[in-house]
């Protein structure tokens, strides 16, 4: 029995006649789910994953529950400030992710696209907006997003916005460093910092912004030497738990939990044994979900994903002794932000430092960050040698990405890697 | 020449350089090259760019970060065109001193990029020049006319020049156009030129000001100049269509927005660019226009008396659908006389004679006794015999009425289309939405699964009610949804029961198209699919609602042209 769909099934149940206790019930899900994962999780996974995954889930758990101390954001939003103010930050990626973990996605894919939406729009955007109009999702403190990489982001928080009168704050990210463009962003990150102490009547305290901003270089260095170790060692790992380290590379970064992951995983992997298993880097977005590759990849004896590019999109040492003004070049140096060459460039670099096996994309349903620049980027890669697979689908919605598609390609893709080939 | 795509580009400053810059507004017929080079899920208007700029004749391209497709764009024909001056400007998302200061120090850095790649210098003076002429000529075109026409403006991203010959062509006048380029220059940044004099100093400043103050696009982070635009024009415009391109992120949330607030009609349109979809939007305005020359009370009402009162005469519709062709010849009174329903050919208009025929012969009527003929459907246009063709949107509104006075919600499902219209009280369109270019959800999606199922279509409802277990077939394309069936058959599941997942699928397609236009009690189902009651079951069921269904509801379309020929000659 599938617990998720048969829990989402009840939920669903409700959403018509009762939204408010839908949500009440997504909440409990997520609080239950936390206790299986802390108690009941599968054995083979190492304990530094489990205390990620265990936090990843019930921070956003405790956020929803206490929607006053709760920030809705997209995934490069500047946490670490509204972290200042005892804000969490619950990334509408991670919320529509974990909808579809309870297999609801299509029934609010379905509500937003008939209110309009137009169905060529990023499933996770869907998803969320759908929520949103539901009234499954209590309502935040504020909301906070970039123009970051994707387009859409402004646009859903200015609908939701419109919907709850949610403070909303984007951060306007211009495309290339420059000295005026660090002025800009900071200028923003003021303005923003300004408009939470209204709203949360606390003081910004620069002091904490340091603290949290040397938290998050530390915790960077454990998670680089993880993953340096992760490709000589085993470390058994899922999709789900390769997709969880984003809450520590970005919404939680510059807290004390990531750090502590990080450093639990980076001791934990040495007791590992060295693995003979074939590593594939993954590009952009990880469809949790699809089971042809969870058959494949969940504690893959054969091969496993030990590496990505979303993790590492800004790994600089950021200044501490300028708080603001190291947050604001993080997200202008993003390797997500700017020409795609920049970005296939940094990519390229990667998997030569990491030197996987092969390498793997997945373009998302409505995503122009992948889908636009996939050519430019196999090519790229065709440059290091590495073979590349490219897929396509729904990272959120089931329905528009077919299994038996997907495995022919992912199959065939290993049957080439066995065989040392060099693209697919 | 130099291509441009955005309003946010500095085209006066271009201009200044000697530069002769062209808006690209690209009608293709392929994506051949797009598709080897970008991805085929990346919006349309880019790949139309990447189209047109294969074709050669520009020096290069002025882009701007409007939107990822854009700028992934830029990638690929910086990868392509080496030789080319491919330039990305970036512009700033807020409108405030600061920003103003960058983009102006941007659109200096264009202007010496583009001087070392043509060896072109800017003149500040030819600037000062052209603004001053841009905000006089504006001030020349301000005293407008004030049409008796439909007063349609046009909204969203990227409108085809087609889109706006429709509306003209239908008895229409657009009367703005704030799609990506569409507004003309001077209109748009005249009113932020005022302090532009031979005296000015700072030239590019002003015109880096009045690049980002002008009315804003979707991309900006307040956008609300946008609806207070369109509120200024109170009554003063009949209807507003909303183009969106496909996969296009940006639009689509402003026309959700307006859908809730606005008391004007609105029709969203979403178009690949290309000749080919002009079929499905030819269709679209034209039936908007007709609804809304209903609402203005300019349709050409029925006038009673003379016409009743004189001798008998006949009236012929026809709808010529992708899957049948029907007609109904209908008498003086409103009596159906008699009806056809033939199979359509590989020629609409062949297939209208024989149906025409088929008719006649049934009634005993002959030719000249039809004092009019309106046709309807998709090929109504081939059909010459026809006085008039009028759309299948106001013909099942007609049609549906005539059978059923409490009808306020249809559901049409055809053979390659789908749509759902809502009635006001008085039975005309208030509004309608169409499936998309895509088969899921119409006749023949549940032709494609009768065959992979290998039943006749006729009995897969019947099968259906024998199902005992839930399955659902959960893709959204029919060819996908095609290999999940074969895979359920090859798990041995019971026909029965896939048949009810396919129906269950069509209905979740289908009320999400009705929700579009709202779910108005009195719900009607039209089409040669709403003989299938497993559909109907599930559409009830999903609904939690009785739908009505005529006795023939292949012929609703048909009966409404009728009536509208009807109507023809008693005017």
């Amino acid at each position: 029995m599938n617990i998720a769909r048969t829990y989402g099934n009840i939920v669903r149940k409700k959403l018509e006649s009762d939204p408010v206790k839908a949500g009440k019930l997504i909440r409990k899900g997520l609080h239950l789910e936390g206790f299986r994962v802390k108690h009941l999780s599968d054995k083979r996974i190492p304990a530094g994953y489990k205390y990620l995954n265990y936090k990843g889930i019930t921070v956003v758990a405790d956020a929803l529950d206490d929607p006053e101390h709760c920030a809705w954001t997209n995934i490069f939003a500047p946490v670490e400030i509204l972290q200042n103010f005892g804000l969490t930050s619950v990334s509408m990626e991670a919320l529509a992710s974990y909808l579809s973990g309870f297999y609801l996605e299509d029934y609010f894919i379905d509500r937003s696209e008939s209110c309009g939406i137009a169905s060529t729009l990023c499933s996770y955007h869907k998803n969320f907006i759908g929520a949103a109009e539901a009234g499954v999702l209590p309502v935040p403190a504020a909301a906070v997003t970039t123009t970051l990489a994707c387009d859409a982001n402004v646009q859903s928080f200015r609908y939701i916005n419109d919907i709850f009168n949610i403070p909303t704050y984007m951060i306007d990210i211009p495309h290339e460093y420059s000295e005026e463009s660090l002025s800009y962003v900071s200028g923003q990150l003021r303005e923003l910092i300004c408009m939470l102490e209204d709203i949360t009547r606390r003081k910004f305290s620069e002091e904490r912004l340091r603290e949290a901003v040397a938290r998050e270089n530390e915790t960077k260095k454990y998670f680089l030497s993880f993953l340096d170790k992760r490709q000589r060692h085993e470390y058994p790992n899922t999709l789900t738990l390769v997709l969880f380290q984003l809450f520590a590379t970005h919404l939680s970064i510059g807290e004390e939990w990531p750090l502590e992951a990080f450093r639990m995983m980076d001791e934990e992997i040495e007791a590992y044994p060295e693995s003979g298993q074939k590593r594939l880097f993954w590009i952009h977005l990880l469809p949790y979900a699809q089971m042809a590759l969870r058959e494949y990849l969940n504690f893959g004896g054969d091969i496993n994903v030990t590496c990505g590019d979303f993790d590492l999109d800004y790994i600089e040492e950021m200044d501490a002794d300028h708080p603001v003004d190291a947050i604001a070049r993080k997200m202008i140096l993003n390797i997500y932000n700017g020409g795609f060459e920049r970005k296939a460039d940094a990519i390229a670099d990667m998997i030569r430092k990491y030197d996987p096996d092969g390498v793997v994309e997945f373009c998302h349903w409505g995503c122009s960050q992948s889908s636009g620049g996939v050519m430019l980027m196999k090519e790229k890669v065709r440059e290091t040698g590495k073979p590349m697979l490219i897929l396509d689908g729904d990272a959120v919605d089931r329905r528009n990405s077919p299994d038996g598609q997907i495995k022919t390609r992912f199959e065939a893709f290993l049957e080439l890697l066995g065989k040392g080939g060099e693209t697919a | 020449m130099l291509g441009y795509v955005c309003k946010y580009t500095p085209v006066e400053l271009l201009e200044a350089m000697g530069a002769e810059p062209v808006r690209i507004q690209p009608a293709v017929t392929s994506f051949n090259h797009a598709d080897a080079l970008m991805h085929p899920n990346v919006c349309s208007y880019a790949k139309a760019v990447l189209e047109v700029m294969a074709e050669g004749g520009y020096e290069g391209i002025v882009l701007t970060s409007c939107c990822d497709a854009i700028r992934r764009l830029e990638d690929v024909l910086k990868e392509q065109y080496p030789e080319k001056f491919i330039y990305m400007l970036d512009v700033p998302r807020k409108v405030n001193d600061f920003s103003i200061g960058i983009y102006r120090k941007r659109i200096l850095e264009l202007a010496d990029a583009y001087s070392a790649f043509s060896g072109k210098v800017y003149s500040r003076e030819a600037l000062i020049e052209i603004l001053e002429r841009e905000r006089e000529s504006a001030r020349i075109n301000a005293a407008g006319e004030k049409p008796d026409k439909l007063r349609v403006g046009i909204i969203g991203a990227r409108c085809p020049e087609t889109v706006k010959t429709l509306v003209e062509d239908n008895g229409g006048k657009v009367v703005f156009d704030i799609s990506c380029t569409g507004t003309r220059r001077e209109e748009a940044l005249a009113p932020y030129l005022g302090s532009i004099s031979r005296e000015s100093t700072d030239p590019e400043g002003i015109l880096s000001s009045a690049l980002l103050s002008q009315l804003p696009c979707l991309r900006m982070a307040d956008a609300r100049g946008r609806s207070d635009f369109i509120a200024g024009f109170g009554n003063e415009i009949d209807g507003i269509i909303y183009h969106t391109v496909k996969f296009c992120d940006v639009y689509s949330f402003e026309y959700m927005q307006m859908k809730k607030d606005s008391q004007v009609p609105i029709l969203k349109i979403e178009t690949d660019l290309t000749p080919q979809c002009s079929g499905q939007i030819k269709t679209r305005v034209e039936a908007f226009m007709e609804s809304l020359a209903a609402m203005r009370g300019t349709t050409e009402k029925k006038i009673a008396g003379k016409a009743a009162e004189s001798e008998m005469f006949y009236v012929m519709g026809i709808d010529s659908g992708s899957t049948s062709t029907n007609a109904v010849i209908m008498d003086k009174d409103k009596k159906i006389v008699a009806s056809a329903v033939i199979r359509t050919g590989a020629k609409s208009a062949d297939s209208a004679v024989r149906a025409a025929k088929q008719v006649l012969d049934e009634s005993g009527i002959s030719e000249n006794d039809i004092a009019m003929t309106v046709s309807t459907g998709y090929g109504r246009e081939a059909i010459t015999a026809a006085g008039k063709s009028v759309t299948e949107i106001s013909c099942h509104a007609k049609g549906a009425r005539y059978f059923n006075k409490d009808v306020h919600t249809i559901l049409d499902i055809g053979g390659q289309d789908s749509k759902a219209i809502r009635l006001d009280d008085a039975g005309e369109v208030a509004d309608f939405v169409m499936n998309d270019k895509c088969a899921a959800g119409t006749g023949r999606f549940l032709e494609a699964m009768a065959r992979t199922l290998e039943v006749d279509i006729s009995e897969l409802g019947p099968i259906s009610f024998e199902s005992s277990k839930e399955v659902s077939i959960s893709s959204m394309c029919t060819v996908f949804a095609e290999s999940e069936v074969i895979s359920l058959i090859a798990q041995n599941t019971e026909k029965a029961d896939i048949a009810r997942g396919v129906h269950r699928s069509i209905a979740g397609k289908s009320v999400s198209l009705m929700k579009r236009v709202g779910l108005v009690p009195g719900f009607m189902m039209t089409g040669g699919v709403a003989r299938n009651k497993g559909v109907v079951k599930e559409i009830e069921e999903a609904l939690g609602a009785k739908i009505y269904i005529t006795e023939d509801p292949d012929i609703v379309g048909a009966v409404g042209a009728a009536l509208s020929a009807l109507e023809q000659v008693e005017k």
